[in-house]
């Protein structure tokens, strides 16, 4: 049987609708992403619960909030910590998602589903494209599950809720708008160790801890700079959604977020490109 | 046109050549037999056509374009290595997923279409990490078809299979290249299987192509050779000496080459006084014509 042969190449959009079309498929047909909202949702709700346990000795701990919205952030833009609750709030979200991202991005590698992906797809931007919408849109999510365990746990517990609600709402649309640019990392490192699954995972969470702003912090602090000046990495500008956000930190979070999304996707692709796909 | 052209491609690890400046030429429409032992090359080859591997040089041409081209990536299809499935999803799921990659109208028809090709209608609901070795070779064959691929890359497809799994897979073969009228590459150890469906044959070792000939030109180059056996055969394989030019013995039979008149056999046999109890004329198959070829090639 011969046939006429005729080659079309698809549209960008043609092409990214696909290959976003399988991750979406995929992000909802696998229990992971289910138990990583639920994992989101629970851990801030146990916080808060555990905050008002009992200690060995039968007195109550010393809550670690004052306020409910403190489970979800922090006072103001606290580049580095001084106790667990300085840390323990959404931004966590940022590590659970690092996790989550790793492992399903591993999968695609360990099940040679990737072969797939390449073989119909030779633009490896679309890869990048996709795998950091999905992830981003997957860890999005998660902040509004730990945002729903949260605020439950610590309306449980007793907390105080006064709040400005524009910073709260700014705070949360900002932590969701900087989950693109944590996913374009992930995707990112993912990519460099796509050989690796276990250090893939580790790097995600090392990263996702915002460790390295520590770092950049004593670095700005002996330059003299502004400490807004963290604001440029995606953990500062992270931290930087607070209770005390304005229209500025939202602004902040879209162009840091959309800056490091350009950047990792970029490297992804040039990698991709330049070097085996597995 | 061809459907692949790859001129002067070199792939290396670690500095040594998997594929070492490789010419190779499939016509459209072939069942091209991609042939080599272990490590030869192969598997990178077609790796380095799907896009899976950047080559350090050379061109791939896919239906005249380069092979990067979206437009000519997206018909082909691959099954290199596994099927390259989720294996907690089901079957469906796994199709699904990959109409989905295509961006295909109709998908639910469009795996039922292949399922029906790869003899698997009932088992869309299946784990694929439930399914046997068989089953998942053929899945991968619904995978790569889906969409209107207008090449398909088969790596081994058939190693591993049982006798009937075999059967199956090379029925499943000749219906694709007949009916759906696509280009297929396809590598295999198994040379028997191979030499049912195969247009086209290319040789490779240690990343070269060494020969690439058409199913015809092979038919022409294979030797014609009488199988026999008597009860004396030392005798009989001195007596044959004489008057024939290519005379071996072993395993208790005699193989006289390149003589096509059976009966003429048989009567130098009777005058010379050796009685024939068995006879068989046969063609040296692509089995022996590769062994045969590499031999010589290690001679060399």
């Amino acid at each position: 049987m011969t046939r006429e042969l005729k080659f079309e190449s698809p549209s960008f959009k043609t092409r990214i609708k696909g290959m976003l079309g399988v991750d979406f498929y995929r992000l909802f047909h696998t229990p992971l992403f289910y138990i990583f909202l639920a994992v989101a949702a629970i851990i801030p709700a146990m916080v808060s619960a555990m905050t008002m346990m009992p200690d060995q000795n039968g007195n109550t701990m010393e809550p670690l909030y004052s306020n409910v919205w403190q489970i979800i952030a922090a006072s103001k833009s606290l580049y580095v910590i001084e106790t667990i609750a300085d840390y323990a709030n959404m931004n966590m979200v940022f590590i659970f998602g690092g996790i989550m991202v790793s492992i399903f991005i591993g999968h695609d590698y360990k099940s040679g589903y990737v072969k797939q992906l390449f073989t119909t797809h030779a633009k490896k931007q679309d890869y990048m494209i996709s795998k950091s919408l999905v992830c981003a849109f997957a860890m999005a999510c998660m902040c509004i599950t730990y945002f729903i365990g949260g605020t439950l746990g610590g309306l449980l517990v007793g907390y105080d809720t006064s709040v400005n609600i524009g910073s709260l709402i700014i705070a949360i649309l900002g932590k969701m708008i900087m989950s693109l640019g944590w996913a374009s990392l992930y995707t990112f490192l993912n990519v460099i160790f796509r050989k690796y699954f276990g250090v893939s995972i580790a790097s995600s969470f090392f990263f996702g801890t915002g460790i390295l702003i520590i770092g950049a912090a004593a670095v700005v602090e002996s330059l003299s700079l502004p400490t807004s000046f963290l604001n440029i990495f995606l953990y500062g500008a992270s931290v930087n959604a607070s209770l005390a956000s304005g229209i500025g930190t939202l602004i902040t979070c879209i162009t840091v977020s959309a800056v490091w999304t350009v950047i990792y996707n970029f490297l992804g692709t040039k990698l991709l490109s330049h070097s085996d796909v597995y | 046109m061809n459907a692949i052209e790859i001129r002067n491609l070199s792939k290396s690890f670690r500095g040594m050549y998997a594929v070492d400046h490789l010419d190779m030429t499939v016509p459209v429409g072939a069942i091209y037999g991609f042939i080599g032992e272990n490590g030869s090359g192969k598997s990178t080859t077609e790796k380095l056509i799907c896009g899976h591997l950047v080559a350090d040089g050379g061109e791939i041409k896919l239906f005249g374009r380069p092979h990067d081209d979206p437009g000519v990536r997206v018909r082909v299809g691959a099954l290199i290595e596994n099927a390259g499935c989720f294996p907690g999803s089901s079957v469906y799921q796994n199709l699904r997923m990959q109409t989905i990659n295509l961006g295909l109208k109709n998908p639910d028809d469009e795996i039922k279409r292949v399922l029906k090709i790869v003899r698997m209608e009932d088992s869309a609901g299946i784990k694929f990490k439930s399914c046997s070795l068989g089953m998942k070779q053929r899945i991968g064959i619904a995978m790569a078809l889906l969409g209107d691929p207008a090449l398909l890359i088969l790596d081994e497809p058939i190693n591993g299979l049982d006798t009937d799994g075999m059967r199956i897979m090379r029925e499943i073969l000749v219906d694709i290249t007949k009916n759906l009228g696509c280009t297929v590459l396809i590598s295999s150890h198994i040379l028997g299987e191979l030499e049912k469906i195969a247009t086209h044959y290319g040789i490779i070792r240690q990343g070269k192509m060494i020969m690439e000939l058409s199913a015809k030109d092979m038919d022409s180059r294979a030797q014609v050779f009488t199988t026999l056996k008597t009860r004396d055969t030392a005798g009989a394989v001195r007596a044959l000496s004489e008057r024939f030019a290519d005379v071996r013995a072993g395993d208790g039979h005699i193989r006289i080459f390149d003589v096509d008149d059976t009966a003429a056999i048989v009567y130098y046999l009777m005058k010379n006084g050796h009685i024939v109890s068995e006879i068989k004329k046969n063609k040296v198959g692509l089995e022996e014509y590769y062994i045969e070829l590499m031999s010589k090639k290690e001679g060399e």
